[in-house]
Order: structure tokens, then C-alpha cells, then sequence
């Protein structure tokens, strides 16, 4: 969100200024099973679910049968140096619902990525148990070359 | 000593074995007998031994002697009342009906259309002597109406502080129009269907029922704490029970004592493919809009039990009121689904809560069908469904298992007429609603049933026990649970600061323990009967030390 409100008119130049927007909206995964017509978001505290029913039908054209919003409150963490307890903001969770023959799967954009770096992972730890072996075998004769065996 | 006669004797029947002797002759004025008898070999997994457990206390349930017994002993594990999902008939969130036919086990039909319409369709003329008793009744209906929007309009002129919203004026007018109808009904069919002498009408009549619904996910926490154990990680993600209480408030309903005779045979109604076909709602209800709350388990079919003979519903009038406060983008296919489901819960939950005056519940399962007819309306519009109960076993296992299922069969809503004009006459009466509604009435309930037929599972009455402390103790027990009043005790309060720092962060270890949070205490995992015991007054007691305490006659 935006730090500041639209500011008051004021004389003089530049007059043509671009503020972020109050209102966001942010789709997330959710924790819990829920039917594949249901959507969640995180939006704007400001935001209520008439905002939110507008914000989709009106900028994304979306069929929206229902909102319903609530607030989740924030995680607390306690400080491992000095003991303090910090408090993350509370954030306002948006359950969208659309028609029953929509049905919506949170993109997964970073299982391959995942599915590469564990291959990577994989050579990595490969190579590192050759080096290892290596040097096992060479214990008792160090200095040898690589390609010299017996 | 002991062992070695045992070893003793053990040694001589052998030695009569080797010496050919049958052990027949010893048998007599033993423990032994010829044929071995083993006990029942009972598989020791964690699940089994769960399930056995479940079922010993449902056997407990039915061996339960009275009906009010019955309802405290279901409610004895929880203090503050079960976790339920607030089942009502003021709400039905969008895509209701598949939820609905799961939690009821319902599968639902179209009404046959009436034989009388058809042959009117087809240009037939019924009898004549039918057709003026429906002639009669056909004004005198119209006669009701009319005065019902008349008085209605006049309460509306009335100086009144708060102006009603829209659903209280539905509900206004459509209880004047409601109850208008049933008085005309009932005086002019009462001629000719004499069983309609002996109903029993309840006006805004209270009906709430509880039961137990299986093949739902678990909760998030229910995963987590079984994740975290070793031996439990496999049945993490296994189906739990949800616990469903409905409350809801017809306009009216009609009882008989008296059954209605079932519209489908027994071997119809067991049919497990048919039970595998109907839809389920495996993922948590709230993520429908459904809410939960805690509360005591409460069947209330709209009076005491034994408060009198009409224990058989026959009609019932539910409100669709709270339909106005749908939005609009839920659509009109919706709007239908919404009418089916409320059908549906309403009919189910009544009936529930009439078994369960005859000695059944949600875990015993019923021995007989039950019928009730249920019509929605708003005054100008009338849904017609029939319902018949087969089963109440829906928990565990039983929603895999039962064969049996319920059956709803319904209408469309019909319109009884177009308006009321301004100088108050009735425009457009559709005679074929009102032949719906007469034919309604007109099913005689028939079935009569011993009462040893009737309530299985009754062994007793509370009037019947000769303790008159035990007949108050279980009188005032029964009541207090089904009035829904909070706990004379509150919970205790944890207060924001204590989850801050206490509960979700141990910041003050060196605190003495004295809140039940840490002293690892679950409020809510109370039992009904852990509360101090009533004192009695020296005056009353004499000077004995013994009964200084009321005995409490918990089943």
C-alpha cells in the first residue's frame, strides 16, 4: 500500500504526480483445502468485500458470486537476542467464490525451478563422494595423481 | 503353593490322557468344558481399539432407559457444549445443496405431479361432488387470504417505533397468511378427513436437532497433531466427524399421533449404490460459509417429550424469508438449490428430533421409516416436498458403509396467486396449488405401530423411577440442556497480553503457574458432570456428616 493519501491540490508545479494505489489485492495459496471455486486473496485493510467484489469484476472482469473477508492476526516472534516480542501487521484474507463450474489451482511457478536445483544438489553430492573416496583411497600414499591406480 | 497344585494337576490330566482316559469324566465339577470356548479375537490396532471403544459407548446410549437420559448422556463429554456447525434455516450459503445431501444422506426427486391435475389437463371433469367440496374450499382459502393481507395491511398503518426490514415483513405477513390458510383448511376438510380433528398445531414452534456427519477432512490442527506423532503420520489426513446442530423455526407445523405411511419400500431405500451416488462435501463446511459454535446437542421437535400423544409430525410450513438476503449474483438456478437444501435440513432435522423422542439418535440407528411433508413459502409462492427417514447412521464408517439412504421428493415453486389488488381481492388463484396443499392435508397418517415397536430403544419413563431427588435431578438436568443457556460457570477468559506473552511466547518463565493454560488444563475438554455437588443445609440433612452433598444421577 501506498504510504500517503491522494495529497491536497495545491498552486504551482509539477502538478502531475503518480501515488500507488490505496487498494491491492494479492492472491495467495491457501493453508486449507477448500472447493476449487474459491479464491483467496490478501488485500488492503482498507478494503471491504464490496471493494473487493468491484475491484475484480470491474478491472478483471471476473464473475464473482461471493465475498467473504476476515483479519488474521499477525505472528508474534520473540527477539533471540534481547528477548523483546515483535508483532508482524494483521492482514485482511478475502474468500472469493465464483460460479460453481469455475474452478481455480494456484499456479505452481517453482516446482521445476525446485526440481532443477535438487538435480543440481544431486551431482554436487555425487562428485563430492567421488573427491571423498578418492582421498580415502590415497590416505596412505599422499601426493598421488588422480589417474594413477593400481 | 498355588503353582505347584496347578502343575500338580495339569500333570495327572495328562497322564490320564496318555493312559487313554477321556477328560470328560473331570468335566463336571470343573471350570473345563468338552468344547473349548475362546473369546472373540479382537484385532489390537490403535483405529480398532478406537472404534470399539465408539461403538461400546453408543451400546451404552441405547441401553440408556429413558429419553431424557439419553440426550444427557450424549452430552456428558463436553462441560461448555460440542463444537458444532451451525446448521439453520435462516442461512444457506451459495452452492448449498450438495453440503446438504451429504450431512442427510438425502437423495432428492421430483414430486409426482398430482392425478387430480392430470385429468383436468386432459380435459376430463373430476366428480362432481369433489369438485364442489373444492369449490368450497377454494373460496374460503381466497376468503383467507384476502382478510390475511387486509389485517395485514392495517397492523402496517399501526404507529409503530421500529420500521420492520424487509425479511420481518415477509415473515409478518406470510405467519398471518400461514395461519389464515391452516384455519380455513382445517375447518372445511375437517368434515371429511376426520384424522384432521386430532392434530396438534404448533405456532413458531422450536425445532433443533444434533447428529454426527463422517467423511469430512480434518482440521488443519488435527493434521498437525497427528503429523507429530510417529505412529499417527499415516492416519493424518484420514476423514474425521463433524458434529451438526440445526435450529430452526417454522411458521407452523401439524402433528398425529399417527405415522404417515412410507412412499418407499425397504428395499428401495437400501440401496448402496444409490448411497455412493449421492454427492459429498469432503472439505471443511466453512469454507462454504458455513460457522461454527459450541453448544449442548438439543432435540427439540417443538414440544417436551411425553408432553402429550402427537408425536408424529405431519406438516410443517418453513420460512424463505432470509432468501431476500442472498445476493443477487448467486443466481436463480441457486435460488432453487437453496429451496432443495432448506427442504432438505428442515425435514431431516425434524424428523431427527422425533426419533429421538422414541428412543433413537444419531448413533442408534432407526428401526422404522418416518414421513413428514414439509411447504416453503412466502405467502405467494409454495414449495411442496415430501421426506422420508431411513437411516440416521451417518457417522465413521456408516457413511461408506449404510446401504440405507433418505429420500426428498419436491416441487418447483408454484404461485398460489398473482397479487392482491388494491381494493384487496385475490388476482389469479392457481387452483392447482392449492389442490398440492389440500392433498397435503388430505394424507391420512395410518400407521400405528405397539409401543414396544414404536421405542425399541425406551425401556422406562422418568415418572416411573421411585426416587423423587433422581426424577427432579434428570427433569432439571434434561431441561437445562435443551434450553441452550450458557453455562451457570463462565470460560475462563485468556486475556490478549497472556497470549502475547505467556501462551504464544514463554516470556515469563519464572512466573508461578496458576492459570489453566499452564497448568496444561483444556476448559473445553470439561465433562458435563465435573461441577461441584448442591449442599445440603444442616436444617434439612439432620446432624449427619454422610448426605451433606446432593447426589447427582448422571447416565
Amino acid at each position: 500500500m501506498s504510504t500517503r493519501w491522494y495529497p491536497i491540490y495545491q498552486r504551482g508545479n509539477p502538478q502531475l504526480r503518480v501515488f500507488l494505489p490505496n487498494f491491492w489485492m494479492k492472491l495467495i495459496r491457501p493453508t486449507e483445502e477448500q472447493p476449487p471455486n474459491v479464491v483467496t486473496f490478501s488485500v488492503s485493510m482498507e478494503m471491504t468485500k464490496y471493494d473487493v467484489r468491484s475491484y475484480l469484476e470491474k478491472i478483471y472482469k471476473l464473475p464473482v458470486v461471493d465475498v467473504r473477508t476476515r483479519i488474521a492476526l499477525g505472528e508474534t516472534k520473540k527477539d533471540q537476542t534481547y528477548g523483546y516480542i515483535t508483532k508482524k501487521d494483521d492482514v485482511k484474507l478475502a474468500y472469493v467464490t465464483l460460479p460453481r463450474e469455475e474452478s481455480f489451482v494456484f499456479p505452481d511457478f517453482f516446482s521445476e525451478k525446485a526440481e532443477k536445483q535438487a538435480k543440481e544438489e544431486k551431482s554436487l553430492d555425487e562428485s563430492k563422494e567421488g573427491f571423498r573416496r578418492f582421498l580415502d583411497r590415497n590416505k596412505k600414499r599422499p601426493g598421488t595423481p588422480g589417474w594413477f591406480s593400481i | 503353593m498355588l503353582k505347584l497344585s496347578l502343575v500338580n494337576q495339569l500333570r495327572s490330566t495328562y497322564k490320564r490322557c496318555l493312559a487313554g482316559q477321556s477328560l470328560q469324566a473331570n468335566v463336571a465339577d470343573s471350570e473345563y468344558s468338552a468344547q473349548p470356548v475362546y473369546p472373540e479375537i479382537q484385532d489390537p490396532s490403535f483405529k480398532a481399539r478406537k472404534q470399539r471403544d465408539a461403538a461400546d459407548w453408543h451400546e451404552e446410549i441405547r441401553q440408556v432407559p429413558t429419553v431424557e437420559e439419553k440426550l444427557i448422556k450424549i452430552n456428558i463429554p463436553r462441560y461448555y457444549g460440542y463444537k458444532v456447525v451451525d446448521f439453520n434455516d435462516s442461512k444457506i450459503p451459495y452452492n448449498a445443496l450438495p453440503l446438504t445431501q451429504h450431512y442427510t444422506r438425502t437423495v432428492l426427486e421430483d414430486l409426482p405431479p398430482l392425478p387430480g391435475s392430470q385429468v383436468v389437463d386432459q380435459g376430463d371433469q373430476p366428480k362432481p361432488s369433489e369438485d364442489a367440496s373444492f369449490k368450497t374450499v377454494r373460496e374460503d382459502v381466497i376468503e383467507a387470504l384476502e382478510f390475511a393481507h387486509d389485517y395485514y395491511k392495517h397492523q402496517e398503518k399501526l404507529p409503530n417505533s421500529a420500521q420492520p426490514s424487509a425479511v420481518e415483513r415477509e415473515q409478518i405477513l406470510t405467519q398471518i397468511i400461514v395461519e389464515q390458510l391452516n384455519r380455513a383448511l382445517l375447518q372445511a376438510l375437517s368434515e371429511d378427513h376426520k384424522h384432521l380433528d386430532e392434530v396438534e398445531v404448533d405456532y413458531n414452534p422450536r425445532h433443533e436437532a444434533f447428529w454426527a456427519v463422517g467423511g469430512v477432512d480434518p482440521p488443519k490442527n488435527v493434521i498437525n497433531s497427528k503429523k507429530g506423532r510417529e505412529w499417527q503420520k499415516d492416519m493424518a489426513n484420514e476423514s474425521v466427524d463433524r458434529l451438526v446442530q440445526y435450529t430452526g423455526t417454522p411458521y407452523l407445523s401439524l402433528r398425529h399421533r399417527r405415522q404417515l405411511s412410507p412412499w418407499k419400500t425397504t428395499a428401495e431405500s437400501e440401496n448402496i449404490e444409490l448411497s455412493k451416488q449421492i454427492p459429498r462435501f469432503k472439505h471443511d463446511p466453512r469454507t462454504l460459509g458455513y460457522s461454527t459454535k459450541h453448544q449442548h446437542a438439543t432435540n427439540v421437535p417443538g414440544y417436551w417429550p411425553k408432553g402429550n400423544e402427537q408425536n408424529f409430525g405431519l406438516l410443517s410450513f418453513q420460512s424463505r424469508a432470509h432468501l431476500q438476503l442472498r445476493p443477487k449474483s448467486y443466481g436463480e438456478s441457486d435460488l432453487q438449490e437453496a429451496l432443495h437444501s432448506l427442504a432438505i435440513k428442515s425435514s431431516y432435522a425434524w424428523l431427527l428430533a422425533q426419533a429421538n423422542y422414541n428412543g433413537f439418535n444419531t448413533y442408534n440407528e432407526l428401526t422404522y421409516p418416518m414421513n413428514t411433508q414439509t411447504v416453503i413459502t412466502n405467502g405467494r409462492e409454495w414449495s411442496f416436498y415430501e421426506y422420508q427417514l431411513n437411516t440416521l447412521l451417518l457417522h465413521g464408517k456408516y457413511q461408506e458403509d449404510n446401504p440405507r439412504v433418505n429420500f426428498c421428493r419436491g416441487t418447483k415453486p408454484l404461485p398460489l396467486y398473482a397479487e392482491i389488488s388494491t381494493n384487496g381481492k385475490c388476482v389469479d388463484f392457481n387452483d392447482a396449488t392449492l389442490r398440492q396443499l389440500l392433498n397435503f392435508y388430505a394424507n391420512v397418517p395410518s400407521i400405528q405401530r405397539s409401543n414396544e415397536e414404536q421405542q425399541p430403544y425406551v425401556a422406562s419413563d422418568i415418572s416411573a423411577y421411585e426416587n423423587p431427588e433422581q426424577r427432579d435431578f434428570i427433569a432439571k438436568t434434561f431441561k437445562y440442556l435443551a434450553s441452550n443457556r450458557p453455562r451457570h460457570l463462565e470460560l475462563p477468559e485468556v486475556y490478549l497480553w497472556e497470549k502475547l506473552y505467556k501462551i504464544d511466547n514463554n516470556n515469563r518463565a519464572m512466573e508461578a503457574k496458576r492459570r489453566f493454560f499452564t497448568l496444561d488444563v483444556n476448559p473445553w475438554r470439561r465433562t458435563l458432570d465435573q461441577h461441584d455437588k448442591v449442599y445440603v443445609p444442616r436444617a434439612i440433612r439432620g446432624k449427619s456428616r454422610e448426605n451433606r452433598y446432593k447426589k447427582t444421577y448422571y447416565p
